[in-house]
């Protein structure tokens, strides 16, 4: 297993080609012959014209292995055994589709036969009123419709000017401001799948945050350093989009090759130059006249992705967590305490030229020194 | 009639409040477009508009370009010729200088996915065979073959690809990926005694 598993799957060619239905091809119905082919490739091709053959096709030779005859018999077996077990029907595993019960519907529905059953209600008790009024023979003007009456016009009015004052205001708040947004993008790239489930470093696609103002979207090559092996989605859960539909991993693969130029059946003719770049589409955009840098962040202030991108490791498809507001930027700067190497055996050596500060914590005049004091509230800091 | 009035009025703000939710799929507006979406060709703008111009425009370095601060380049060809003359490259870095923390973090972001943060060749993209990635991917410190390989051997399968893995050379400069292969390397001085014992029981098992 794990000296052929490097290059050889049992179901499907990889680096060599499968392994299934081994000794239905030609003479490999005898071990001996696999046993002298396997411990030395080199001498068996040269009078061999199917592995010739095969070199061709592959273009690599198999390095030599180090097995016995015993070996051979139970690598053929182990094979054997894969290729029945996957003829065996495999067990319904169809999931049943997602419930999307839409609460808010329930809710609405319940207040409104509520309003509608006090209504009512309190109609009865004017009704009985009135009634017990007539008996007891208490005359009483007939009552002002409430839609006349001065308090319930200046109550309603308050009511739908303080709405739409609140209203009015979050709107403009809310202009270029873009907290929840969440596009369809070309490929269903799930980071929950990726960065969650298998654990991809984030630094490993967007290595551009360690090093630049900009985190960086990988280039289809990097996508392709997994997915030229990785071609079908199967392991995994069940992927949906946001508005419920099932997604189908493979198929999203198929779309990652066709704008790499990938042909799966033809791993190794693969020409990385050709590939075209996947038209993403930027989730979280600051205004031009705002400078951002990750580096600065990430590497020099030691701040997690998911501080301010959210739980990513979780998201099938990313949306923009924080408000990335002005108001949300300076109010970590005001909390946020700089990790200062006071005592130079290590942490962080950017910040030495801060020597008051340096000397105000060790005399024990500060007892945290925030971004706001090292300048992180100042404005030519981000706008300039 | 006025009962109506008042069920039709509580219906459509029942409605109203309902409707609001659901996913955000467009971005909104912006107070002032022209301040907050660049004029300037930011970072992954489409470069159409120069084509368009006739401006000739072309993302590549130019053949030959060294980035600042970084070594002179590999010079081996990807071909079954460069493979077997670059056992004969060593590593240009002092090892004894180099920054042990930062080529540990390039190895665990870049090469633990597949062959394990503890250099196993058991990453959670394998994990046994239970991982989505479906060829087994070397054994650093079990693998007589990765045991014996010469480092030149490491760096040009890293730099051009070797089998399934890709080419490292757009995530890791060329330092940095002589970095990861002296890290590689220290941890193999470490077990390479016990190599031989690791293969045998690699062998039992089929």
């Amino acid at each position: 297993m794990t000296k052929c598993a490097s290059c050889h799957q049992v179901m499907k060619d990889a680096t060599g080609p499968a392994l299934m239905n081994l000794e239905e091809r030609g003479k490999w119905a005898d071990h001996n012959e696999i046993l002298k082919w396997a411990t030395n490739p080199a001498a068996y091709m040269a009078k061999d014209p199917y592995t010739q053959g095969l070199k061709a096709k592959y273009g690599s030779m198999m390095s030599s292995q180090e097995l016995t005859l015993k070996d051979v018999d139970a690598i053929v077996s182990y094979i054997n055994q894969v290729v029945a077990d996957s003829k065996k029907p495999a067990a319904a595993t169809e999931g049943e589709a997602q419930p999307t019960a839409n609460n808010a519907i329930i809710f609405g529905v319940i207040s409104l036969i509520l309003a509608v059953v006090a209504l009512i209600l309190m109609q009865v008790n004017s009704n009985l009123k009135k009634m017990s009024d007539d008996a007891e023979g208490i005359y009483r003007p007939d009552p002002v419709p409430f839609y006349k009456n001065k308090i319930y016009i200046a109550m309603v009015a308050l009511v739908f000017f303080a709405m739409a004052g609140y209203f009015f205001s979050k709107a403009a708040i809310g202009f270029g401001r873009q907290k929840d947004y969440q596009p369809v993008q070309p490929i269903f790239y799930s980071h929950k799948v990726h960065a969650g489930i298998n654990q991809v470093n984030c630094l490993y696609c967007h290595g551009g945050a360690w090093d630049s103002k900009h985190a960086s979207i990988p280039s289809v090559n990097v996508c392709m350093n997994c997915h030229k092996a990785i071609n079908e989605y199967k392991k995994g859960p069940k992927l949906y989009t946001e508005d419920g539909d099932l997604v189908d991993g493979t198929a999203e693969i198929a779309k990652l090759y066709a704008a790499a130029g990938f042909d799966p059946q033809k791993p190794n003719s693969w020409d990385a130059a050709k590939a075209k770049p996947i038209e993403w589409v930027k989730i979280h955009n600051l205004p031009d006249h705002v400078y951002f840098n990750h580096s600065q962040h990430i590497r020099a202030g030691k701040v997690q992705c998911q501080t301010c991108h959210g739980e990513i490791t979780a998201m099938d498809e990313v949306k923009q967590v924080s408000e990335l507001s002005m108001g949300w930027c300076v109010n970590c700067h005001r909390q946020t305490n700089v990790d200062f190497n006071y005592d130079s055996t290590g942490g962080n050596k950017f910040y030495s030229i801060y020597e008051k500060f340096h000397n105000d914590f060790k005399n024990g005049k500060m007892d945290s020194i925030k971004v706001k004091d090292i300048g992180g509230l100042e404005c030519q800091k981000c706008h300039y | 009639m006025k009962k109506l009035l008042i069920i039709a009025g509580i219906i459509s703000t029942a409605i109203t409040v309902t409707s609001c939710g659901g996913v955000r799929r467009d971005p909104g507006r912006a107070y002032m477009p022209d301040m907050s979406y660049s004029r300037a060709y930011e970072t992954y703008a489409s470069t159409q508009a120069l084509k368009d111009a006739n401006i000739n425009y072309n993302a590549k370095p130019v053949d030959g370009t060294i980035a600042r601060g970084d070594m002179f380049p590999y010079t081996l060809k990807n071909d079954s010729t460069g493979y077997a003359q670059s056992a004969t490259v060593t590593n240009p870095l002092d090892t004894a200088t180099i920054d042990k923390t930062e080529a540990e973090r390039l190895y665990l972001i870049n090469c633990g996915i597949c062959h394990g943060t503890k250099l196993d060749g058991n990453g959670p993209l394998w994990k046994g065979g239970d991982g989505p990635f479906p060829a087994a991917p070397r054994n650093f410190v079990g693998d007589a073959v990765m045991l014996k390989m010469p480092e030149g051997t490491m760096f040009h399968s890293v730099t051009y690809g070797k089998n399934t893995m890709g080419s490292y050379a757009s995530q890791l400069s060329t330092k940095q990926r002589w970095m990861v292969i002296s890290y590689i390397k220290a941890k193999q001085a470490k077990v390479a005694p016990a190599a031989p014992a690791a293969d045998t029981t690699a062998k039992a098992k089929p």
